[in-house]
């Protein structure tokens, strides 16, 4: 077991982590160069896009070190993403240690911090590496002061390093072993195995990454959910090298995964624990967590006969995303959808996007929401997350809404602007740090009014520079109204949104004026009002088209007039017949864009 | 066991009429806005030689249409006035030796200005030609100018002198909603045309087609589409008050002055297509055929020089039908009578019923037990209406 290291790396996206790993599995040969696609434990088209890991992946590594023994190292690769805090949490956990990976020029990132401070709460050792050395623009005594100044470890010696050019490679793998301490667990005590992440594969089922504290676990060996109390017969063992390797048994210490013959996800949750029936455990090792979505929308197919085949595409999705919930939804205007939970913006963009992509489904997408609890007169307490089914105002009490504590990290030459728009979003502030260049901010703020477009405007106000973590707080008291938005005199019941009283009516004004520039001029005059109950706050028109002809038709002209109104006739069909307007699917976003200019 | 083959036929219980386009490819210059067949004679062209060339494509055409009259000629290009006298008589014979032309048939020429002499317009109509169609487009100067015409406002004038001099039936092709066209232009554009006494005016809305100069580099000024729509009716008044039939969607003419070729484009008629990328329909029992001859002058020769012209021939499904027919009977104001449907697609009316309600409630049609017309919202929203009948495949 002493030469056991597990680590994973904790990084901004775009900071290299990835490239990093890739250059471990080089180093230790656990892939030749023609199975080295870049970036091996990025598998989604998505995540290689976007650079961003979503699923937690693992390779076990083969390392001669300088001292001339050979180590076993786990990488396992962590989600990084505020979306996703939870599951980092879990492979953290799953560690020893942790590589701190920073851009030497960009400096440290709020999310970095966020996980760091995880880190450190759960006991794990954080070794620091200032990656993209060779850029001239890098600059490694500023940013090593920088991780001292705001995580509080020490950074002086830290390993400088490029991913990309392959410098420092060996240095980091060496301070790996020195630096972090090997695990520690008795393979002789009754079986605790952590689940990392879990997966759906079409032949085996469902594949758990799971670390094991303590005990040993083979083959035939019947297993135990801790928090579900579900029993499986294992039926594999094995490691990632990253190819899939199968092992006699996983045992204290060892990262690798485990098929049980399981056909659904959701019964082998991320953060569970694993013992065995005929040895249980006493107790679950801490920090399991039931996932809930904390952001909500309306997924509907343009087509509406595409209902079927958009049910089918969330199922598929869902067999490799428990997070991911949905629930058939009706709505007036846009026919037949569902309802979908997400983790945060980020995930519910991923859904959307694997969705357009990967099943080729058109989709119109409504305003992200939050959940709102509300206090009915008759002492009812229900959960609202479609605002369009906020109960008549005059049955209810009071409506609560979420509270998130939100860290913002940014450049003190932007600190000015962004508390101006923390302050618009109804901050309120905790804390503010100076730590070296960087100021920390601590704001409360309605969750709500970060779903809608706070990332994008934080971006833009800091020129990127600010990096934002949040986690929910509570439920408060709020005094919000319900924003319908009339079309031709129609509530459109996709495009209600919950605001709060103060903002309502700029709001409205806002999203009809936003919408008059999305509808496209069409044979009659389209009157766009906002509405809070029946009191009309804006009204906005769209005017008739004049005309709508091909001025000259011949003889030989009919395949090519043809061709034209077919793609004309393709353009509307993009669109969404709401009564006897056409709405194209970016007027339902509408909302996101409120304030751009 | 007998086993019964049932073959489709198309229920064409009688051929329509039949007309003869004849086209010339050659341009002094391709105007920017031009999506036609036409090229830049640059290295001149041999008239009589393709004029020949004609004759031969029109007698390798023949069996298709065998026995049936010819009741309108329409020479198109390109500028077809860039023919010598002696090439239009020996085509218009030619045609004549050829198919039989009904009695008083429509042959119509188009000209254009900076091509105008008065001789060779007197031998075009000694030659057999009725009709004129004078491509004026504007009488500003500097319209002119940006539209990349070779004439100036006073050759247009000379070519309309000319041209109602010898001919009694003009048509004159203006274009509103030019690069920096102003309403007042556009009417003024209108009363100078009207001034000189043609019976037929076009007046096209300019169209940015693909493939083109100005698709590829917009030209400035362009009205925006109100503005356009406003020229439109403003024109539309005009024309009213000056005695014109606005009888299709750009067609304006005094009572019996209609463009009886156009016409038969536009009731569904069939016609042959000979010339440089000439387009043909013909209708026979087995169904409906769409040809395409080459477009590139030197490739269209070649090919016949080898036997056969046509690039392209299709067979018209029986699923496109109803768009084709409507594509072209409701361009007309006057619509259309609901037998002449089943007569040119050989189709039942329950084919378009639904599509023809759907219409109605959407106040783009009018209709009668016998007839179907277009409104005016019709009208000025047609392609809203057109697509209704183009089915998804």
């Amino acid at each position: 077991m002493k030469h056991i290291r597990n680590f994973s790396i904790i990084a901004h996206i775009d900071h290299g982590k990835s490239t990093l790993a890739d250059r471990f599995i080089q180093y230790c040969g656990g892939l030749d160069a023609r199975e080295m696609s870049a970036q091996v434990l990025d598998s989604m088209d998505i995540e290689k896009e976007r650079g961003i890991t979503i699923k937690a992946q693992t390779a076990a590594l083969q390392y001669r070190a300088r001292d001339g023994e050979v180590y076993h190292l786990n990488l396992i690769d962590t989600p990084g993403h505020v979306d996703f805090s939870y599951e980092v949490s879990r492979s953290l956990s799953a560690c020893e240690g942790a590589l701190l990976v920073v851009d030497a020029s960009q400096g440290v990132e709020a999310q970095t911090v966020a996980n760091c401070y995880t880190a450190i709460e759960l006991g794990v050792e954080v070794v620091p590496v200032l990656n993209k050395i060779d850029l001239p623009s890098a600059e490694p005594e500023r940013v090593s002061q920088e991780i001292e100044d705001i995580i509080g470890i020490e950074a002086v010696d830290a390993v400088r390093a490029s991913a990309k050019s392959g410098i420092g490679i060996e240095d980091i793998l060496e301070t790996v072993v020195s630096k972090i301490p090997a695990p520690v667990g008795d393979p002789d005590a009754p079986l605790k195995a952590l689940i990392i992440d879990s997966w759906f594969d079409n032949y085996v089922g469902v594949v758990m990454l799971v670390r094991v504290v303590d005990g040993t676990l083979r083959p035939k060996d019947k297993i135990k959910f801790m928090a579900t109390g579900a029993e499986h017969l294992c039926e594999q063992v094995g490691v990632f090298t990253p190819k899939s390797v199968q092992r006699d048994s996983l045992s204290a210490g060892q990262v690798g995964f485990i098929i049980a013959g399981i056909k659904e996800l959701k019964s082998a949750k991320v953060g569970d624990t694993i013992t065995l029936v005929s040895k249980p455990a006493v107790a679950a090792l801490p920090g399991f967590k039931e996932v809930k979505p904390q952001v909500f929308a309306g997924l509907y197919p343009v087509e509406s006969h595409d209902y079927d085949s958009l049910r089918d595409a969330l199922e598929k999705l869902q067999l490799n995303d428990a997070s991911l919930q949905f629930e058939p939804e009706v709505s007036q205007a846009l026919g037949f959808g569902f309802r979908c939970g997400f983790l945060g913006l980020l995930h519910l963009e991923i859904v959307q996007e694997r969705l357009e992509r990967e099943f080729d489904m058109d989709l119109i997408t409504t305003a992200p929401t939050v959940v709102y609890q509300v206090l009915m007169k008759d002492g009812e307490l229900i959960e609202v997350e479609n605002p369009s089914r906020l109960p008549d105002l005059s049955k209810i009490d009071e409506i609560r809404e979420p509270i998130i504590t939100s860290t913002i990290l940014v450049p003190q030459d932007y600190v000015g602007a962004v508390m101006t728009l923390c302050n618009q979003k109804r901050g309120v502030q905790r804390n503010m740090q100076y730590m070296g260049r960087q100021v920390m901010l601590t704001y409360e703020m309605p969750m709500n009014e970060v779903v809608m477009d706070f990332f994008d405007k934080l971006k833009s106000t800091s020129r990127g520079y600010a990096s934002l973590d949040y986690e929910f707080k509570e439920f408060q008291t709020a005094d919000l109204v319900k924003l319908d938005i009339l079309v031709n005199s129609e509530k459109v019941d996709a495009l209600s949104l919950i605001v709060h009283r103060a903002t309502s009516v700029y709001r409205g004004r806002e999203l009809a004026a936003k919408m008059r520039e999305l509808i496209p001029r069409q044979m009659f005059d389209i009157a766009i009002q906002a509405a809070i109950g029946s009191h009309i706050i804006a009204r906005e028109t769209v005017k008739a088209l004049r005309k709508n002809v091909l001025a000259k038709c011949y003889g030989g002209d009919i395949t090519r007039k043809k061709k034209l109104l077919e793609k004309q006739k393709a353009g509307k069909k993009r669109m969404k017949q709401v009564g006897n307007v056409e709405i194209p699917q970016a007027a339902f976003l509408a909302i996101l864009q409120v304030g751009d200019k | 066991m007998t086993q019964v083959v049932f073959t489709p036929h198309t229920g064409l219980t009688q051929l329509p009429p039949l007309s003869l386009y004849v086209h010339f490819p050659w341009c002094v210059r391709k105007c920017p806005y031009c999506d036609f067949n036409s090229h830049e004679a640059r290295a001149g062209f041999d008239d009589l030689a393709y004029v020949a060339a004609l004759l031969r494509d029109l007698e390798l055409a023949l069996p298709a249409v065998w026995g049936r009259a010819v009741h309108t000629v329409f020479i198109g290009g390109g500028t077809p006035s860039l023919m010598s006298p002696a090439a239009m008589e020996m085509l218009l014979d030619g045609i004549r030796a050829r198919v039989r032309l009904a009695p008083a048939a429509e042959i119509t020429m188009e000209a254009n200005p900076g091509t105008f002499e008065a001789e060779k317009f007197k031998a075009f109509r000694a030659a057999g030609v009725n009709r004129l169609s004078v491509g004026i487009q504007s009488f500003d100067d500097e319209a002119l100018r940006r539209l990349g015409r070779i004439h100036d406002s006073r050759q247009a004038h000379v070519a309309l002198d000319i041209a109602l001099h010898h001919f009694d039936n003009v048509n004159l092709d203006l274009m509103y909603a030019l690069p920096q066209q102003t309403l007042a232009l556009a009417l003024d554009d209108l009363s100078q045309g009207l001034a000189h006494g043609v019976t037929h005016l076009s007046a096209y809305h300019l169209t940015i087609e693909p493939n083109t100069l100005f698709s590829r580099y917009e030209p400035a000024g362009l009205p925006d589409e109100d503005r356009a729509a406003d020229m439109q009716e403003a024109l539309e008044a005009r024309l009213a008050e000056a005695g014109f039939m606005h009888y299709e969607t750009s067609a304006f003419a005094r009572p019996e002055r209609q463009c009886q070729h156009n016409l038969n484009y536009w009731r569904f008629g069939d016609y042959l297509g000979i010339g440089a990328g000439a387009h043909a329909k013909i209708s026979s029992a087995e169904g409906i055929v769409r040809e395409m001859r080459h477009k590139q002058p030197t490739a269209y020769l070649q090919a016949l020089a080898a036997g056969d012209a046509v690039q392209t021939r299709q067979r018209v499904a029986r699923s496109a039908l109803p768009f084709e027919f409507m594509m072209n009977l409701l361009r007309l104001t006057e619509g259309f009578e609901l037998a002449l449907f089943a007569e040119r697609t050989g189709l039942s009316l329950a084919a378009i019923q639904r599509e023809l309600a759907q219409a109605e409630s959407r106040g783009l049609i009018e209709r009668s037990p016998t007839h179907v017309r277009p409104t005016l919202h019709g009208q000025r929203f047609l392609n809203d209406l057109l697509t209704l009948f183009l089915k998804d495949d």
